[in-house]
């Protein structure tokens, strides 16, 4: 029969075709900058970090996960078998069934994207990704068919006349070349199925392997000035594909564009211009060469910023990104909120890419926009934002009667106040904070005119130059003191002081707990410390600040405290780790890039629809982007502020 | 573009007036900025000073796009002005951009019309831009107060101090700025002995002026006493038509002659 | 400024005997016409505290409860008629030396920056104790009447046509003519934009003399400047020539002066290599926010947008927007006024439909004096108003367009040749 070496020559031959598209992507991806990977581990480690990790997110959506293991799964098995069994040609029954088995969960699976693709959300890309699940339910059919032989279902040599065997061979040829295309062709030249290559290598050299296993890693990575900045044709940040880190690229190609980021991007839902889901093909497009063309998913919303349209974003691996890939608005629309990177499947991480072509614009093209230049000088020039008298940080403190480190040089708290003690509400919070700190009896200095700005604004804004001098500069003034614990009320500073300052090897802070405020005052609480009342207000609803819940895993202090309080918190419906960004974030009140409404708005409509009276946050910038949503709404509190209202003084 | 004029920006260590740091100076960098935009990249950018260990704030201006820059290499305490001189006229300059004033040191913003004089040419002062260059003749732009603009023709060469009124300077790229080279030229240095003894303190806040009342009378004296100051809690008009209230409103504007 | 007496309070002796003497028959009715003291129901003396007192100069009610008569005799003022008293005047015959001042004349007048250096002038000549004379020098043409009061005793009046408008070198012949012929002890400039700072230093380069800049304290030995974006003070030998700031010294004001004429020969004038071609017109939203001196403001409360715009036209104000209505793109991001915006300095800050936010109010600190156009009494913005107007805003804005509308009917009337040489 024909089929019997027809079938392993077509097989050998996409084999063959998947190799030699093998090598040329894994080429694509080696054109980016040198990383040092953990090879051997990383390929060890990636079976569990697929199921496990990858999992675990894609567990969210019951239907997709269920869905993918029985496809993903019975595809991996069937094909391993297929190889077995019709290209090697290992007669045996038990394998002929093991296939059949797998290749019937297949097509269960398979049957379950149909489905799906059959009415799809709009997150989701259509193009080549509408004809995967008719490609699935054709492999597993097709090869079904193929093995029924091998398994002794069907004769060996049934027949069916001459005409007959010639027309079955060409239609099973013809199937088995269309499916054996997409599955194994397409995976390395770039169909869909590239996910499943891509991704597993994604998985196994993931650039913060600190994220498997339930860790968490979201500090930025600092950019190497001195050699990158003097070296002759590099440059800082990332201005072409092949400027990113080779396992960024790796990344990059492991999209499913499943949209979920496009789903939770509170800039996307505003009607800015960013898309996560199309940042990341476009990242693709940039490495890859060519146009957008082939992608089928939705665009950037451009209704304030001329957009392109599909097929006019053309770029090269040593093109400029932001020379005619993408809009430097595109990139400066980010709140840098990681809904995306928290909801990605793949682990894909979008913050760190922006961030580094973000960096390649301020440092190397100076061109930060709207006030974002002047906000830097003023960091420059002055340690913070806004460019106020550095002698005047302590202001907000004269009558708060606070020890200055430089004074008692050793304290058990160190209170990291943070540039809100410019703000005349971020004061409230603050000294509402003081407040709770004194009724506890804690210990407890400040760095007065010592502090600078923790270096947030800048390095999400890409002047990392200015973040490492600041974080270089505030860890030889902490180091100058003694203290168990550092306490703020920032969560940008916050993330900053405990993921971001480790790397500019410093000591200052080992050994030193740093906490948010709410994870202090609610072990107070838990000590019996602080006496508080029950609040009666009414509804009272809390907004997760991104960088306290999704950068730093602190969910549940706020909780807590507001708990201890006798509130019972009406959740909004993106709450915790799926909480959307008050806007405030990234810089981007800073870069103010136009969209169709405001995202602290959007945010405040969540509260609304809680019917809360009160938002508790725990952030100043989430307090001052949410108060700027014109009244009449939900009053804005920070929970330092609900406690200290609710405090009972003991006297002793 | 107009690449047949030489443009010279002079370029002084700037002072941050909140914090007092070392920073680019306001006016210089709009001189800059106004050099980038005649003549891009032909820019000249140079600097008399002490070659410092610290050379960011050189940097900062070269990092708003230009791939070097001069440093005069001069003592401190020098009088900067003949090398300066000297300098400009060697390199044939046209059009030579600076502050008003330094920020630093002394800030009699005498520089630039010493140097006018010395070097024979007409200053103009507080411009705002540099409108066309024709001829051997640029149209000027001057800075009146209160956002006011004069027309002024001068003849090539030229000095022009820049006012705050000029086009806001660009960015500055760190990474540009890092890697543009700094030409040192050592220069003979004058020392400025008249300021050898002068003593200089950090600035006394000035005392406001009181409000003198010429009272001649005792009644006048207790009326100027006693009686509300201006702005002291405002006056709030809740009754009235809107021609009443719009009334008061523009009696304000004309008693505080913001409308003419 | 009112008239310079004040009205004499006239007292009624009898009317406090009445009230002091709470046994007085008439007693109780004075009181209550006064309105201040009454008698309750148990016959215990009830002071009305709304009713007593005044307001101090800090805004604080004050009672005066040493003298209950002077509230009688409110009301009961007479105007007292005005009476002209000739200062003393002050002559300087044949002066031994001359102090030269060259004020700005900003619209033909002396500001009170060039008073106040025509009085530095003279306490520089009485610390001399010599026979000198104040020497003003003015350019083009003069509006200026009060010459005499200002304590100008020789004046040098340069009118010809060569001084108009935009001439600083042919004002820096003259100078350096007068130099020749006068020798000034000093010479005084206001360090100021209106031009005395580019002619000071004109000056100072072409005779060669050294200059002090930003000066504020002047004695005849010293002289005290800032420096360094006014973060130092120089003290030094006071020079030749003087830049000086404002308020460096005390204008004139009790005594009159000669303005005598001094006339110059005539000399050569350079070329000139500066051309003035005239002022260019510009519009007020060209100001920068930061630097315009009057701003009109608009928040959430504005809804007809046009008629804002048109209004600001009228007025001739700079546009300004708080935040909200920036976000809701009726304003570009740089029209923001407040902490995230821009901060400014206006002398008039014209806020409509603006309730003040905390960021906003941080914004507009340093403005001098503030108007609201607000329909909530009780908000923020007019809290801090030196001016609120509570009402329909759009109402208020269309008359105040008609008085603006009307004004500039007027001025194009009867003053628009004047308009053009005040600008020269």
């Amino acid at each position: 029969m024909i089929l019997d070496w027809l079938l392993p020559t077509l097989i050998l031959t996409l084999l063959v075709l998947a190799g030699i598209g093998a090598v040329r992507r894994m080429n694509m991806w080696r054109a980016g900058q040198a990383e040092k990977v953990d090879i051997i581990a990383g390929l060890l480690a990636m079976p569990k970090r697929y199921l496990h990790d990858l999992h675990h997110v894609v567990e969210r959506d019951k239907y997709m996960s269920r869905t993918h293991v029985a496809t993903g799964g019975g595809f991996v098995l069937a094909m391993a078998l297929v190889i077995l069994v019709h290209l090697i040609g290992i007669e045996s029954k038990v394998l002929s069934w093991m296939l059949l088995g797998a290749l019937s969960m297949m097509f269960c699976g398979a049957v379950f994207v149909f489905k799906r693709r059959r009415n799809p959300p709009s997150r989701l890309s259509k193009g080549p990704w509408m004809r995967l699940p008719k490609n699935l339910l054709i492999f597993s059919v097709t090869f079904f068919v193929l093995t029924l032989p091998a398994a002794g279902v069907l004769p060996a040599s049934f027949t069916l006349g001459v005409m007959g065997q010639w027309f079955l061979t060409l239609v099973l040829s013809a199937l088995v070349l269309m499916s054996l295309s997409e599955m194994l062709f397409g995976m390395t030249w770039g169909g869909p199925m590239k996910h499943a290559f891509a991704g597993a290598l994604h998985l196994a050299f993931h650039r913060r392997p600190e994220r498997f296993g339930g860790g968490r890693s979201t500090g930025l990575k600092p950019v190497d000035l001195e050699d990158n900045a003097l070296a002759s044709g590099k440059v800082l940040g990332v201005a072409k594909p092949s400027d990113f880190k080779w396992n960024q690229l790796l990344g990059f190609d492991a999209c499913v564009q499943c949209g979920r980021c496009e789903a939770m991007c509170p800039a996307f839902a505003a009607g800015q211009p960013l898309n996560p889901k199309k940042l990341i093909q476009d990242m693709v497009v940039g490495f890859a060469g060519g146009t957008d063309e082939h992608y089928a998913g939705s665009r950037y919303p451009d209704k304030a910023v001329e957009g392109k349209a599909v097929g006019e974003a053309k770029g090269g691996v040593d093109h400029i990104i932001t020379d005619g890939l993408i809009n430097p608005e595109t990139l400066w629309s980010c709140t840098t909120c990681r809904a995306c990177v928290e909801e990605c499947p793949m682990m894909i991480e979008h913050v760190d890419a922006i961030v580094d072509m973000r960096r390649f614009l301020t440092l190397e093209k100076g061109e930060t926009p709207n006030k974002g230049a002047e906000i830097l000088d003023n960091i420059i020039a002055t340690d913070n934002p806004n460019g106020y008298a550095p002698a005047s940080r302590t202001h907000w403190a004269a009558d708060q009667n606070l020890n200055l480190m430089k004074d008692v040089k050793k304290a058990e708290v160190l209170f990291w106040v943070s540039d809100g003690a410019f703000d005349m509400r971020s004061q409230r919070i603050l000294r509402s904070f003081v407040t709770l700190l004194k009724a506890a009896n804690v210990d407890v200095a400040i760095l007065g005119d010592e502090e600078r700005d923790s270096g947030d604004v800048a390095r999400r804004l890409g002047d990392d130059a200015t973040f490492q001098s600041l974080a270089k500069r505030n860890l030889a003034t902490l180091g100058q003191y003694e203290f168990k614990t550092l306490v703020t009320t920032d969560p940008h500073a916050f993330h900053c002081l405990k993921n971001e300052y480790g790397d500019f090897g410093s000591d200052a802070l080992e050994g030193v707990d740093v906490l948010h405020h709410t994870t202090f005052l609610n072990q107070l609480i838990k000590a019996g410390r602080l006496q508080v009342e029950g609040f009666k207000g009414g509804k009272v609803t809390y907004h997760d600040p991104c960088y306290l819940g999704r950068y730093n895993g602190e969910y549940e202090a706020p909780r807590e405290l507001l708990a201890s309080l006798g509130i019972e918190i009406e959740e909004m419906e993106r709450s915790g780790y799926r909480s959307r960004c008050c806007g405030g974030g990234g810089g981007a009140p800073i870069t103010d890039i136009p969209g169709e409404r405001r995202i602290a708005d959007m945010r405040m409509e969540d509260v609304v629809s809680t019917g809360a009276e009160m938002v508790a946050v725990g952030c100043q910038q989430c307090t001052a982007m949410l108060e700027g949503v014109v009244e009449p709404r939900p009053v804005v509190k920070d929970i330092a502020e609900i406690l200290a209202s609710q405090l009972i003084e003991v006297h002793s | 573009m107009l690449p047949d004029v030489k443009v010279f920006s002079l370029l002084s260590i700037g002072r941050h007036p909140q914090s007092g740091r070392a920073r680019r100076a306001e006016q210089d960098a709009r001189a800059v900025e106004l050099g980038l935009t005649l003549v891009g990249r032909d820019l000249n950018l140079v600097h008399a000073g002490s070659a410092q260990q610290d050379d960011s704030v050189l940097r900062q201006y070269a990092g708003m796009g230009l791939p070097a820059l001069t440093l005069l290499e001069q003592e401190e305490n020098a009088d900067i002005l003949p090398s300066l001189a000297k300098f400009l006229q060697n390199n044939q300059a046209g059009i030579v951009l600076m502050g008003v004033r330094a920020e630093s040191g002394e800030s009699s913003g005498m520089l630039p019309y010493l140097l006018a004089e010395k070097l024979g040419w007409p200053i103009v002062s507080r411009i705002a831009d540099i409108v066309d260059i024709k001829e051997g003749v640029a149209d000027v732009l001057l800075a009146l107060p209160r956002g006011q603009r004069r027309a002024v023709q001068v003849a090539l060469p030229f000095i022009a101090t820049l006012d705050n009124a000029a086009s806001a300077p660009r960015q500055t790229a760190y990474g540009s700025g890092l890697r543009a080279k700094i030409e040192v030229v050592s220069s003979e240095s004058t020392v400025d002995d008249l300021t050898l003894n002068w003593q200089v303190s950090p600035a006394k806040p000035r005392p406001k002026r009181m409000k003198v009342v010429k009272a001649k009378t005792a009644a006048d004296r207790f009326k100027a006493a006693t009686a509300k100051l201006a702005g002291g809690g405002g006056q709030v008009l809740k009754e009235g038509t809107p021609a009443e209230k719009a009334q008061a409103i523009f009696d304000l504007l004309l008693e505080e002659k913001v409308i003419r | 400024m009112t008239d310079s007496f004040p009205q004499i309070l006239r007292r009624d002796p009898r009317a406090e005997w009445i009230a002091r003497n709470r046994l007085h028959p008439l007693h109780d009715s004075v009181m209550a016409a006064n309105g201040a003291e009454v008698r309750g129901p148990s016959g215990l003396l009830r002071k009305n505290p709304h009713v007593i007192g005044f307001i101090g100069p800090n805004g604080i009610k004050r009672i005066d409860r040493a003298n209950t008569s002077s509230g009688l005799m409110a009301g009961k003022k007479r105007s007292s008629t005005t009476q002209d008293v000739e200062l003393p005047l002050h002559q300087v015959i044949d002066p031994t030396g001359y102090i030269v001042v060259v004020p700005d004349m900003v619209g033909g007048r002396l500001t009170t920056h060039d008073k106040d250096i025509l009085g530095l002038g003279h306490s520089l000549i009485k610390e001399y104790a010599d026979n000198m004379a104040v020497v003003a020098v003015c350019f083009g043409e003069s509006k200026e009447t009060q010459f005499e009061l200002a304590g100008v005793d020789r004046l040098i009046h340069l009118s010809s046509a060569e001084y108009e408008g935009f001439s600083p070198e042919a004002r820096l012949a003259a100078l350096q003519h007068i130099h020749q012929i006068y020798q000034p002890k000093h010479w005084l400039f206001p360090d100021s934009i209106n031009g005395g700072t580019d002619l000071a230093s004109r000056l100072s380069a072409r005779i060669g003399e050294r200059a002090a800049a930003q000066a504020w304290q002047v004695s005849i030995a010293q002289t005290v400047c800032r420096g360094a974006s006014a973060s130092l003070d120089i003290k030094r030998e006071t020079p030749r020539i003087l830049m000086l700031l404002e308020e460096c010294g005390n204008a004139i004001n009790e005594t009159r002066h000669e303005v005598l004429p001094l006339t110059l020969d005539r000399f050569e004038m350079t070329d000139t290599r500066i051309e003035d071609n005239g002022l260019v017109d510009v519009d007020p939203n060209a100001v920068p926010l930061a630097e315009a001196e009057f701003i009109l403001s608009a928040g959430n409360g504005i809804h007809n947008w046009e008629q804002f715009h048109a209004c600001a036209k009228a007025l001739g104000a700079t546009e300004g927007a708080s935040r909200v209505a920036v976000d809701d793109g009726f304003m570009p991001r740089a029209r923001q006024v407040g902490a995230s915006g821009t901060w400014v300095t206006a002398q008039v800050y014209l806020a409509v439909g603006i309730s003040g936010a905390i960021q906003h109010m941080q914004g507009i600190g340093q403005c001098d004096k503030v108007i609201a156009i607000n329909t909530d009494a009780g908000c923020d913005m007019v809290k801090r108003a030196d001016l609120a107007v509570i009402g329909d805003s759009e109402e208020v804005l269309q008359a105040l367009m008609a008085l603006a509308n009307e004004r500039k009917g007027v001025l194009l009337d009867d003053a628009l040749p004047k308009e053009e040489n005040h600008v020269a």
